[in-house]
């Protein structure tokens, strides 16, 4: 099931390498621009459910890679097969020092709030996305805090252990 | 409640912006929700998470791999024990560790005990919200008892640190199962008396039917999962769609129900309560002998070989999920968690509140299950 | 109730009924919560103690700070704080408002909580069983009678210091000061 999947996304978009690894498990590397019509293509043939939008920090390469994981819903009511029990792995990389790529609202409804952390976490900025304010933070921060260089016990250490405690 | 600031749209409606906040009676947990109102209905509902975020993921990549298990089932407070159990699955799939068979029913047991505890939190929280004060004190008790039997097993009544990679961290005591079994048949014996107190109680019924619809299609569109999913007659369940643990050896049935409504998704927990009892005397009495631990050599000095693993389980509110990244070393590279409380609150929270009044709105978070700490981990 | 006790009742009625009625505000602020409910319900019922929680800070006495504090959920501590009318109580749940806990190294929470509002007394666990929060009410009322709970009062004569330490971490805060600096002289 998976295969057939990856040899169909294959022939249908250049520049675009999939491999099965693991139990069904299905990995896809492409470039940021045909990003959105995988998508598309893959809620079509009905892996319309996405669970997680993350990104990893890859310093010695300067890239931020973005990966977008896909399962499927099921089809009938009280069957289940071989194809629910997949996972696909789609994977991209943005350049650090100017991260932007389109946002996929448009495809999948709930990646608005997954877009909304990643923004405020990494700096990534996704072309479209209606509201990308701040989700969790309070302050602001000279490095987006996830990124591998921002020292989290450094910050602590100048900035929070430095207020004077009250007499008593 | 705060008024912030009035505008008058016209003479005969005002509109008002309110802070459903953080201090409030009717709010479980550190979470706020900021509502535009005219009159008594909700115009437009924004979800305010972040009051209790701690930047989990960015303290994993500081410790070794074995420190972070203190650290991650503190993830969701009420239901420590899904969080060790992905965290575990993650570890071991990127390692290439073996369960063994006792281990793998233990591990389940333990879960589905996890689960009939964190289902009793639920109820408690939703009868103390629409103020049926009965319901929720028996909710408490009998959670209690369940909390004395993780005592016993593990030391700790709310976090256990009890499933390891390699299996479960030390075996059932002597005579352990009979005590879950007395301890079942009391709240198993109850269940008449809360179906008569509430379940089939008429004010119940006026007050949660056809509250706060999701229909099967907004549901699959924004990412719900769990008993948002279930209440539209959809048996989606990662039990059964990707079997873990020894789901897959005794027979069991998934409940589900058609409207959609608040009603449907208490009535799919009441249910999934009762057979997760059921399931915990079938998981006793095909219980086989054996070990329950393959000891790995030395953890403190483990390398998990490079790679990336995604790994999900079915929690009491949903489909949970972990997303695991290695470069070889005694450190994680990057943890990402799939909470199923993040869709549920941020997306589809706010659909479901509009149009409705303003005294359903803890009605309406109660019964989609949002746990705050899940949110912002 | 004994002779000793009667005598002490009617020498100061306002710290007996102060002490056996204290009132909790409702805040869920940390991951303690998970073991208030435990507390306020039928298996260890904390209304035989007088304690019992209400809506809003204006009717209430004590204010539980259950488990760590991040720095968006301090500005509606230090208000509902505020908010409370004296004489107040403030007692802190876990090993996180001592000295930072578990999340010592955590961008977002703040590690000593008596920089920014008096601290009566610690319950110290992760997180405190339900008889250890009833032994920290007794010992609280062994320090009202002793005088030693004196926490809003150091807060008025240290206003100063309390006020800089929150804008130092805030920058500009929302809300006037409470007190008024010749009141601080005045004392």
């Amino acid at each position: 099931m998976l295969n057939e999947i990856g040899k169909q996304i294959e022939q249908s978009f250049a520049g675009v390498s999939a491999e099965t690894g693991g139990e069904y498990r299905l990995k896809v590397e492409a470039d940021k621009e045909s990003v959105l019509s995988i998508l598309g293509f893959l809620k079509n043939h009905s892996y319309d459910h996405l669970a997680l939008i993350s990104c990893v920090d890859r310093i010695e390469a300067g890239q931020l890679e973005l990966v977008y994981l896909l399962n499927s819903y099921m089809e009938s009511d009280d069957r289940y097969g071989e194809r629910e029990k997949g996972t696909i792995i789609l994977k991209t990389t943005v350049s650090r020092e100017d991260p932007e790529i389109g946002t996929a609202i448009h495809v999948f409804q709930n990646a608005e709030p997954y877009e909304r952390e990643l923004h405020e976490m990494f700096g990534i900025d996704f072309d479209g996305h209606p509201r990308q304010i701040p989700l969790f933070l309070e302050k602001d921060y000279a490095i987006p805090p996830f990124r591998k260089d921002f020292d989290t016990r450094d910050y602590v250490e100048k900035e929070l252990e430095s207020i004077p405690a009250v007499e008593d | 409640m705060e008024i912030l600031n009035e505008k008058a749209v016209s003479d005969s409606t005002r509109e008002l912006e309110l802070y459903f906040g953080p201090q409030h009676q009717g709010m479980v947990g550190n979470f706020s929700i900021t509502l535009k109102v005219e009159g008594d209905r909700i115009k437009e509902a924004t979800a305010n998470p972040g009051y209790l975020h701690r930047g989990f993921e960015k303290l994993m990549e500081y410790r070794n791999w074995i420190q972070n298990f203190p650290l991650v089932c503190r993830v969701n407070v009420i239901e420590p024990g899904s969080m060790e159990m992905v965290y575990s699955r993650g570890v071991e799939r990127l390692a290439g560790i073996e369960v063994p068979e006792r281990a793998k029913y233990v591990r389940s047991i333990y879960l589905e005990l996890s689960r009939a505890a964190s289902h009793l939190f639920g109820l408690w929280a939703y009868s103390n919200m629409l103020g049926f004060d009965t319901v929720s004190n028996w909710a408490m008790y009998h959670r209690d008892l369940i909390l004395d039997l993780f005592e016993e097993l593990t030391g700790g009544r709310v976090y256990h640190i009890y499933i390891w990679p390699g299996g479960v961290r030390r075996d059932f005591p002597e005579s352990f199962p009979d005590r879950i079994r007395e301890t079942l048949h009391e709240i198993g014996g109850k269940v008449p008396d809360y179906n008569n107190t509430f379940f089939n109680n008429r004010i119940f019924h006026d007050r949660a039917k056809g509250i706060g619809t999701i229909n099967r299609a907004e549901a699959r569109n924004m990412g719900g999962t769990g008993q948002v999913l279930r209440a539209t007659g959809m048996k989606y369940d990662i039990r059964k769609v990707e079997p873990y643990g020894a789901y897959d050896e005794v027979p069991w049935d998934v409940p589900t129900r058609e409207d959609g409504d608040a009603y449907s998704r208490i009535m799919v927990v009441r249910d999934e309560l009762i057979e997760s009892v059921h399931m915990i005397f079938k998981l006793l009495d095909r219980l086989p002998e054996g070990s329950v631990y393959n000891r790995p050599a030395n953890p403190f000095k483990w390398k998990i070989p490079a790679g990336e693993s995604y790994v999900r389980l079915e929690s009491s509110r949903g489909e949970l999920g972990l997303y695991l990244v290695s470069d070889g070393g005694n450190r994680p590279y990057r943890v990402h968690f799939r909470t199923p409380s993040y869709p549920h609150g941020l997306t589809v929270l706010e659909e479901a509140l509009k149009g409705e009044s303003i005294s359903d709105v803890g009605n309406i978070m109660m019964s989609l299950y949002v746990t705050a700490p899940e949110i912002d981990r | 109730m004994d002779r000793g006790q009667l005598i002490n009742w009617l020498k100061e009625p306002a710290k007996m009924s102060n002490k056996y009625s204290l009132h909790v505000v409702y805040f869920c602020t940390g991951c303690g919560i998970i073991e208030i409910p435990p507390s306020i319900t039928a298996r260890w019922d904390a209304e035989r103690f007088g304690v019992k929680p209400v809506a809003t800070p204006r009717q209430a006495n004590l204010f539980l700070i259950t488990g760590y504090v991040s720095l968006k959920t301090l500005k509606p501590i230090i208000r509902t704080y505020e908010q409370m009318p004296e004489p107040k109580y403030t007692v802190a749940f876990g090993s996180c408002p001592i000295d930072g806990g578990m999340y010592w190294d955590s961008y977002n929470t703040i590690n000593h909580l008596d920089k920014f509002i008096p601290v009566d007394g610690y319950i110290a666990g992760c997180m405190p069983r339900p008889e250890s929060i009833f032994v920290g009410v007794t010992h609280l009322w062994t320090m009202i009678d002793k005088g030693m709970a004196d926490g809003y009062k150091r807060y008025r004569e240290n206003y100063d210091r309390y006020r800089s330490n929150q804008e130092e971490l805030y920058g500009e805060l929302g809300w006037p000061p409470l007190f008024e600096r010749d009141e601080k002289n005045a004392q």
